[in-house]
């Protein structure tokens, strides 16, 4: 019987004895416990032991030495720790190189980390669906004026007749283009909701949970709504509650939901809170109905095992049998297909081709995120090798010792991999304190998530490629030393290892340089944009939607709002003016070429516009002077170029069949994307203001009351509709967000570029300060001054940096230029911003080399040539 | 004279050791020595000494026998190296030297 002494003394006795002969002691006191159980009783037994046991605790117990010394066979291991000590034991002692290139690092892998994480959520968005392959966007070429535009807007009634068509479709919906926002009111509680309307087989395409109702039933009927979990919990209490109730939508429809469905998730790259049915789609515009307009979008989802290519050929022309009056000589239309999942990121079109769209940025923030990490490696690469003077022994005693040389660039890469782990950190460290105000900044939600693999993927890979480009050339470099040279102490290094690092530090520079162009072309641009004179005043302009008794009750709204404080002018406008979308090809008048489709964009205004949008006109506005403004038509300069009559004023127009006079030429003032060239424009005069937008130009300096006069006014006449506004001038800086983020980013990134640059230059001075110390020395004692010595170190590095410049400014014309193609309106790229930013970056190089060669100039000659 | 010195304690453990014959290692010496000599001492004594005789070369170890009884725990087993068996012999001799020398009746008188 085997019996256990007492733990606790057991414990000691493990914890306190020798390890050398723990094992021997431990089963002899086991078998004496036995022994003396058996004899004398648990008791006498316990007590022994316990007192045996401290008779092998130190001080008393005498310790075994090795003195059988068995000469331990180096393994692999040995050699291993050996070399992570040394790595060590260099990172210490170069404290300031080791900073250096750690931080450098650390700074490019994090800058890298986040640009990645961008990407990889770009690449998400609306990449989640199951039948996502199987999804694809019907979008048409049209074929006008000697043009070809692509256009994402199609009939309305393509969705369904492409269904009927072709067995390939399995499901096809219609989707509105833009947002909507609809009042929606249940009880006395009234919300302006944004969303769309959708065909009925929406759900089945989209992976979008429904957490109440069915996929099949939900949108099928023209009263259906279906609403997101955020507007059903507004309205009711769950989600299934909601079912069946109704809902009055914009005061004058009561609509049923048939279905709640998850809020979007942030990778979706439309987002709404509700869908209503495509008939009542339909029914609100009756224009969708006539093939001869675009305006939908049409979504179709392929059977799995479909042609995609055989299905395109067969529905090109289809529209020409559809639209009846489509005349392919003026104006044709192919339909084609884009996959779904590419839309988001390759939006644009030029020639009817795919152009891009963000996806440049995607590549040109990846482009970015490895020059950062080029030029981090690039501060490691000159160190390591300016420094290999230093290591040059040891390579030596290691190789005569019996290296070979790859267990030397083993042992050098596993040096830089080493270092670029202790970055690793740094950079992780980094990326997690400064997502939030990343996410800020991009509008986004990245998060960092530990569990996701692909993420731990990219990590250990940009580990391992980040350390064997910075430590290749060190290793090849030292690794190929010739020992008995070195051990022999005549160690010269050629002139080649100097230009290498010559050539890196130009290239280094010429990066950074490129970055700061980039940063001041693509924020002159933006601030061009953002302080351009649209041609109308888009400070103190507001825009109020014409809900309800606002538009029907219209005159006298204006008629009071005009006596209120802070009011200036009030108009309406069928659409915002920033953004007119509708064009139309159906205008004629005298003298009109019938072969040529000429595309105007159209919209409806009300009196006073001209006022109330301060454009500069020559003629006269709409008035109710004259009765027969309603069929009169305020046209743009570009429209007066197309038309070509000499004098405009009084000739006749026809727009839609209805003929009219012009009353004015508008001056050109930018109603889309700066992106786009200024299209011709016809204004009509819309009968009412009920859906439209109501334009009140306030007083500067008086938004505060104008707002307030607003407010109690929209609220007193229509009380069944929440009061809501836009400023001009903040919907306009949202057209460009992506402009003003990458500008953002690139000053970011410019400002990192140089600075790791900087930090490689700090070093690389501070190595030949510190080489040429006798030089230096010897000159001071036969006279030189400090600005001599100044001069002679810093010389040597500005060379390197104009040489960066010289090469680098062609390079950054030609990207740039390509950039600003992109804009119909633009800056020039003057030859100043070349001199700026290669000012700049001589500057910063001279302010970083200077520190350096200051603190050597100062130096006490007697210090450095007193030894030796 | 270069000549170890040896304990008595010594003495006795090496000769147990001896005595144990390849078997000896820190259980069967203490109860050899309690078996034989009614001494009773630590064990951490015992385990001292050996480790003195092997640091002097009087014995040698090996570590081997595991059994169960002890956990699978291996033993230091002890044998006695040919200068250890020199240097009992020596004590051995040197003893019977010094009672030859004793003169005749002297134990007798006190002894009994």
């Amino acid at each position: 019987m085997q019996q256990t002494p007492p733990r606790w003394a057991h414990w000691l006795l493990t914890q306190l004895h020798p390890d050398n002969t723990l094992e021997e002691v431990e089963g002899d006191l086991d078998e004496l416990y036995t022994y003396w159980y058996r004899r004398a009783g648990p008791t006498q037994a316990a007590l022994r032991y316990l007192l045996n046991v401290v008779s092998v605790l130190p001080p008393f117990v005498l310790r075994r030495s090795n003195n059988k010394q068995q000469y331990e066979q180096p393994t692999n291991m040995a050699m291993l720790s050996n070399y992570l000590k040394i790595a060590w034991r260099n990172i210490v002692l170069n404290k300031a190189f080791s900073t250096i290139n750690i931080l450098g690092l650390a700074l490019g892998m994090a800058c890298s980390l986040l640009i990645f994480l961008w990407i990889q959520d770009e690449l998400r968005v609306d990449n989640y669906h199951a039948n996502g392959p199987q999804l694809y966007n019907v979008l048409e070429r049209q074929f006008y004026d000697g043009k070809i535009r692509t256009g994402k807007g199609t009939p309305g009634l393509l969705p369904d007749e492409l269904k009927k068509l072709f067995p390939e479709i399995v499901y096809a919906a219609g989707f509105t283009g833009s947002d909507a926002q609809l009042t929606f009111a249940v009880g006395d509680k009234a919300v302006k909701e944004t969303g769309r309307w959708a065909g009925a087989d929406w759900f089945n395409m989209y992976s979008i949970p429904l957490l109440a109702g069915t996929a099949e039933t939900a949108l099928n009927a023209p009263n259906n709504l279906a609403i997101s979990r955020k507007v059903a919990a507004t309205y009711f209490d769950t989600p299934q509650q909601a079912i069946g109730k109704s809902i009055r939508i914009d005061n004058n429809r009561d609509y049923q939901v048939t279905a709640v469905f998850e809020d979007l998730p942030d990778h979706a790259s439309t987002k709404y809170d509700f869908l209503l049915n495509w008939q009542d789609c339909l029914e609100r515009n009756s224009w969708m109905k006539e093939w001869g307009n675009n305006g939908p979008r049409t979504r179709i989802m392929l059977r799995p095992d479909a042609n995609v290519a055989n299905l395109e050929a067969k529905m090109r022309f289809l529209m020409r049998k559809l639209d009846k009056k489509l005349n392919p000589k003026q104006f044709d239309i192919q339909l084609f297909l884009q996959p779904y999942q590419e839309a988001y990121l390759y939006s644009n079109f030029e020639n009817g081709q795919q152009s891009g769209g963000r996806i440049e940025y995607v590549r040109l923030f990846g482009i970015v995120a490895v020059f950062l990490l080029l030029i981090a490696c690039i501060n490691f690469m000159n160190l390591a090798t300016a420094r290999s003077a230093r290591r040059a022994r040891e390579v030596g005693v290691r190789k005569v010792i019996g290296a070979r040389r790859g267990l030397l660039i083993g042992q050098f890469v596993g040096e830089a991999l080493l270092l670029t782990v202790l970055a690793l950190g740094i950079a992780l460290a980094l990326v997690f304190l400064l997502l939030p105000a990343f996410n800020l900044l991009t509008g986004k939600h990245v998060s960092l998530n530990l569990t996701d693999n692909t993420f731990w993927l990219i990590l250990l890979g940009m580990t391992f490629l980040t350390g064997i480009v910075a430590g290749s050339y060190p290793a090849l470099f030292l690794s190929s030393l010739n020992p008995v040279r070195v051990l022999k102490g005549s160690l010269k290094f050629g002139s080649g290892a100097r230009l290498f690092r010559q050539g890196l530090v130009v290239f280094q520079f010429g990066l950074s340089m490129l970055l700061i162009v980039g940063t001041i072309v693509v924020y002159r641009q933006v601030n061009y944009i953002q302080t351009k004179n649209l041609g109308f005043d888009r400070e103190n302009l507001i825009y109020v939607p014409a809900d309800g008794e606002l538009g029907t009750k219209y005159e006298t709204f204006k008629a009071e709002l005009q006596q209120m404080p802070g009011i200036q002018a009030v108009s309406y406008m069928g659409e915002l003016p920033i953004n007119l979308g509708s064009s139309t090809g159906g205008v004629t008048w005298t003298g009109k070429d019938p072969n040529v489709n000429i595309q105007f964009t159209q919209t409806s205004v009300g009196y006073d516009f001209v006022k109330t949008l301060k454009v500069k006109v020559k003629g006269r506005d709409f008035s109710k002077d004259f009765s027969t403004d309603t069929t009169n038509y305020l046209i743009n300069e570009a429209a007066l170029q197309r038309i070509g009559y000499k004098d405009p004023i009084g000739q006749p127009l026809t727009m839609w069949q209805r003929p009219g006079k012009i009353v004015g030429v508008i001056e050109d003032f930018h109603f889309q994307s700066l992106h786009d060239p200024i299209q011709p424009l016809i204004l009509r005069l819309a009968p009412n203001a009920t859906q439209t937008n109501i334009l009140v130009r306030t007083q500067s300096g008086q938004t505060s009351q104008a707002m307030a006069s607003l407010e109690s006014l929209a609220k007193r006449m229509n009380p069944k509709f929440p009061f809501s506004y836009q400023f001009a001038d903040a919907e306009y800086e949202n057209l460009y967000k992506s402009e003003s983020m990458v500008g953002e980013l690139a000053n970011y990134f410019a400002f990192l570029a140089i600075f790791i640059s900087c930090l490689g230059l700090f070093g690389l001075a501070a190595f030949t300060a510190e080489q040429r110390t006798k030089e230096i020395g010897v000159r001071k004692v036969l006279g030189a001054s400090v600005s001599n010595i100044v001069g002679l170190l810093s010389q040597d590095f500005l060379k390197l940096v104009l040489i960066a410049i010289v090469i680098s400014s062609p390079m950054a014309w030609y990207v740039m230029n390509r950039w600003l193609q992109n804009f119909s309106y633009k800056i020039g790229i003057e030859w100043w911003v070349f001199a700026i930013a290669g000012l700049l970056a001589i500057g910063i190089a001279l302010l970083t080399v200077s520190f350096q060669s200051i603190k050597a100039a100062l130096m006490n000659p007697v210090k450095s040539l007193r030894s030796e | 004279m270069r000549r170890t010195y040896l304990g008595e304690f010594e003495e006795v453990v090496l000769l147990m050791v001896a005595i144990l014959d390849g078997e000896g290692y820190g259980v069967t010496v203490s109860q050899a020595l309690e078996e034989h000599t009614g001494r009773i001492v630590t064990f951490g004594t015992v385990h001292n000494t050996l480790i003195r005789l092997e640091e002097k070369g009087f014995v040698r170890s090996e570590l081997g026998g595991a059994t169960t009884e002890r956990g699978g725990r291996r033993k230091r087993l002890f044998r006695v190296t040919a200068l250890g068996s020199r240097a009992l012999q020596e004590i051995q001799q040197l003893r019977q030297d010094l009672w030859q020398l004793l003169p005749p009746n002297t134990l007798r008188l006190g002894g009994v």
